[in-house]
């Protein structure tokens, strides 16, 4: 198990670079100069050249790269082109939002779709089945962010029952916090739920129609237990496997879902900072995007070496 | 395509996107006002009759809106994936058809690319170009080109190993026009079908965008940024929200019900083969069963010729009580439009105490149908029609599915043929057995449950059961893997073992260790045994008696030596003669020698 996990680790690293290479050259794309996009009509080719040494933009390209790592190493970001205020302070103060919501929402995916995958996987071609499969096409044809408006204009706005401005930090008021975030969080389940129950349902029936699941039948285990114990565990193997991917939609959704919710999340300041093409911060929400993502990939390829014993290096 | 069209998702798909399609070409001449037109004097009007979905803040029409919306979306749609395609499918087949390092590399590449969600790239992508169309469509294909890449690159990867690549490469064509002539088409259909799935995923993409203000500006419509001004006004207008979601949520899944009607349609040649091949079943059978009235007395009229005589159920002496009897079993696959496929017909057999019946017959002859009716393991779609089937004078045939489950394990056990998929690849076998165990006695301890499954472990020859007891499946050799499948069957001491090719994937030495396993524990336990087997030296080795089936019908059934020695039916005789060193005298002495010939 710990080679695994050292392993894993160590992929992590080259993985992390890459991404950092290829984020910190997004400055380098923009036609013209980040400096004149950010001045805009007012621009001048000296208060241009001004603006870029600030930024370092007049430094080779390599010497800014080391000192862009050094600092991401050390927690520097850079500051805001924009604001002025440090990347990583903003990142902190959005960070948490985004976790939440992300959390909520594949904890509930993963109920609603491991649910519905084992109860339909058990009785493929039934009436049940189809409407539980047919809800789930439905699931993912549906935008994520109509879905939250529809549920906020119902749940919120007409009815009461949670609050419109959502976000209570969780140190505050865990209570509160928990209302806050149920909305955005079933919003998110719901997309990512619809991927997991159709995953999960192909792989119980495919472990139910696999000659183990006879060979248990044959030996007078009775179906309750072949489908608790084998079935469920079978399957999960591949519901793991892509787990990851999932994760990562679901943050990528969660940047939309915020706005229905006004949450202070990522997707907040990514969202004015890609109009304002403040690079700083794109730069940090997309490396802290990886590293979350890397981080969770982490934990579920354990978890997947926990459940399939042939993913553990020998 | 028009037997697809029969399928009410199929038609919708159809109908809708050719809705969608139509609308968009002509919104100019379906919207009742230009997109821009606004009518000041009416602002955020609510339904009425000038405006059927009201009006926006400035008294633009909303129904206007959304058919002119429908052209942003398609037109945004159509050319990302276009751009997705153009970069994701050379890519893929690059990848694919090179292999080595620039598998290694891209597939490493790709996987990085995981780590971040797509519509971060569209992020950034509008980050670095600005806003626009041209902008927003690049943005979403590279959303999606990492898809068309994987997927084209799985599928270059098997069609590049198969016949005609390599025997296109050997007469001398080059790489690009392998890759575009004899690759690419097989590539078309599944692209197909994975483009019309990504319209309605890109659809959704261009709506998010557009939601969030990252689309096209104000005075071009999009279902998107119609949502987006519907979020200012959830207290005072709510249905402004209905009209461009519903729009969203029908067109993406009509695209993606688009994309499975196609898969069905490509797909559809694979299932007319299938049924002509039922077809085949079925006049084959006809057709032989005339000839077989000439060679043979009518199955019905007995073929059980066997030593005892036929199986008539009469009790001679009660070692020779047949402990497993079918009679008359007729097995069909009920097909989609209602007719049937007979799979076995009018099978009839006996198995006595301490006895090896061989089930013998070529592949789709039915002989694992009739294991799995005898089992009540049937697949969905396939059901026992007519017939008796008794286990120890008990009638099988009637019993609830409960009652049946009871009998399982206690009366019957069986072993499949692959041994790695006879055991749960995710759970230790000791876990397996003590399942096995206490559902035969729920009452046992942990620890007993234990020392029973050891104890089984060491009866069917698997060496330091204790150990073994904590490892997986994979950590056990084809042999080994097969000794603990029957191991698991023997739990519940049954009375009948049916072995379903159970040693046909093992290599000749680790056969025969099995197969002598197998007549020592019938033996020391008396079971009776069907060795289902299209191996005659197999057949040979190990049975008392055989049964021969060929295309689902019982062709000749009697001892061992006789039926090999003297066949009745000309089949058999055919049979025997495909397999030298079985027709010799001594039927004993066949499989080594036959084996050799194989492999020579």
């Amino acid at each position: 198990m710990g080679k695994l996990i050292a392993y894993r680790l160590l992929f992590a690293v080259p993985q992390l670079l890459v991404i950092a290479v290829v984020v910190f050259s997004l400055t380098y794309l923009v036609p013209g100069s980040p400096a004149a996009a950010m001045l805009g009509a007012a621009a001048t080719p000296e208060s241009i050249a001004q603006v870029e040494a600030q930024m370092g933009l007049d430094r080779p390209a390599p010497e800014r790269f080391a000192e862009w790592i050094g600092g991401l190493l050390t927690g520097d970001l850079g500051t805001s082109f924009r604001s002025g205020v440090p990347v990583a302070e903003l990142l902190a103060r959005h960070v948490p939002a985004t976790l939440s919501v992300v959390a909520g929402g594949m904890l509930v995916a993963l109920v609603l779709g491991v649910g519905a995958g084992v109860w339909t996987g058990t009785r493929p071609g039934t009436p049940g089945d189809r409407v539980v499969t047919g809800g789930t096409v439905l699931g993912l044809a549906v935008p994520e962010f109509w879905l939250g408006l529809l549920l906020t204009t119902l749940f919120a706005v007409q009815l009461g029952w949670v609050p419109i401005v959502a976000w209570t930090p969780l140190t505050d008021d865990p209570l509160g916090w928990a209302r806050g975030i149920a909305l955005p969080s079933i919003t998110l389940g719901v997309t990512g739920g619809a991927m997991i129950a159709r995953q999960t349902r192909a792989a119980v029936v495919a472990s139910l129609a696999a000659p183990y699941t006879d060979t248990l039948t044959a030996a007078g285990v009775p179906r309750a237990t072949i489908v608790a114990r084998y079935g469920v565990k079978n399957a999960l193997v591949p519901v793991l496997a892509s787990a990851g991917v999932t994760l990562a939609i679901l943050i990528g959704v969660s940047f939309v879902v915020e706005k229905v919710f006004s949450l202070p999340g990522l997707g907040s300041i990514m969202l004015s900072s890609v109009i304002a093409q403040d690079f700083p911060v794109v730069q940090g929400v997309v490396m802290v995007t990886a590293v979350l993502v890397i981080a969770v990939n982490l934990v579920l390829d354990i978890c997947y070496g926990l459940i399939n014993p042939q993913a553990r290096p020998q | 395509m028009r037997t697809a069209l029969r399928q009410p998702t199929a038609l919708f798909a159809v109908v809708v996107v050719t809705v969608v399609v139509v609308v968009a070409i002509a919104a100019p001449l379906i919207a009742p006002y230009a997109p821009e037109a606004k009518d000041f004097t009416a602002p955020l009007s609510g339904p009425t009759a000038a405006h059927p979905l009201g009006t926006d803040d400035l008294g633009g029409d909303l129904l206007s809106q959304l058919i002119h919306a429908a052209r942003t979306a398609l037109l945004v749609a159509v050319g990302s994936v276009v751009v997705a395609m153009l970069i994701g499918v050379p890519l893929g087949l690059v990848l694919g058809y090179r292999g080595g390092w620039y598998d290694r590399i891209g597939s490493r590449g790709l996987d990085i690319a995981d780590a971040l969600p797509g519509l971060m790239i569209g992020f950034v992508v509008i980050a670095i170009l600005g806003q626009g169309m041209a902008v927003l469509i690049l943005a979403i294909g590279l959303v999606f080109c990492m898809n068309f890449a994987r997927l084209t690159r799985a599928i270059t990867l098997t069609e590049r190993n198969k016949g005609y690549v390599e025997s296109a490469r050997v007469s001398g064509l080059n790489a690009p026009r392998i890759l575009f002539s004899q690759v690419l088409p097989n590539l078309a259909g599944p692209l197909v079908v994975q483009a019309a799935v990504f319209l309605g995923s890109a659809i959704k993409v261009e709506a998010a965008l557009s939601f969030l203000g990252l689309g096209l500006g104000d005075e071009q419509p999009s279902w998107g940024g119609m949502l987006g001004f519907a979020t200012q006004h959830t207290a005072d207008h709510p249905e402004m929200a209905l009209a461009p979601g519903i729009a969203i949520c029908v067109t993406v899944l009509a695209f993606s019900l688009l994309g499975d009607t196609i898969n069905d349609t490509l797909s559809g040649s694979r299932m007319r083969r299938t049924k002509i091949l039922g077809r085949v079943l079925l006049d084959g059978d006809g057709a032989r069963s005339g000839s077989a009235d000439a060679a043979l007395p009518p199955a019905s009229a007995g073929t059980d010729d066997g030593p005892v005589g036929p199986d008539t159920g009469s009790v001679e002496d009660s070692a020779g009580e047949p402990v497993l009897a079918v009679r008359h079993a007729d097995i069909v696959a009920d097909r989609p439009d209602g007719g049937v496929v007979r799979l076995v017909h009018d099978a009839s057999l006996t198995v006595r105490r301490g006895e090896i019946l061989g089930l013998l017959g070529e592949s789709g002859s039915g002989k694992s149908m009739l294991a799995k009716a005898i089992l009540g393991l049937l697949p969905a779609g396939v059901r026992l029609a007519g017939g008796a089937i008794t286990l120890n004078g008990t009638e099988l045939t009637d019993r609830s599915p409960a009652q049946l489950a009871a009998l399982r394990g206690t009366g019957m056990g069986v072993v499949f043929q692959n041994p790695q998929a006879n055991l749960s690849p995710v759970h230790t076998v000791g876990r397996q057995l003590t399942d096995v165990v206490r559902a035969h006695d729920a009452t046992i301890s942990k620890e007993a449950a234990r020392s029973r499954a050891a104890d089984l472990l060491d009866l069917v020859g698997v060496d330091d059961p204790e150990r073994r007891l904590d490892q997986y499946p994979y950590q056990f050799s084809g042999g080994m893997a097969q000794r603990v499948a029957i191991a698991v069957a023997l739990v519940g001491e049954p009375d009948l073992l049916i072995l379903d090719e159970a040693t046909s994937a093992l290599d000749v030495t680790t056969q025969a260790q099995v197969l002598d396993l197998v007549l020592d524990l019938r033996d020391r336990l008396g079971m009776a045994v069907v060795n289902i087997t299209h191996d005659l030296g197999v057949a040979a080795e190990t049975c008392d008696r055989v049964t021969v089936l060929l295309r689902g019908e019982v062709v000749e059934t009697g001892d061992v030596h006789t039926v090999f020695d003297h066949p009745r039916h000309e089949y058999t005789a055919r049979l025997i003669a495909a397999h030298p060193g079985v027709d010799d005298d001594a039927p004993g002495l066949g499989t080594h020698d036959q084996r050799k010939v194989e492999h020579a």
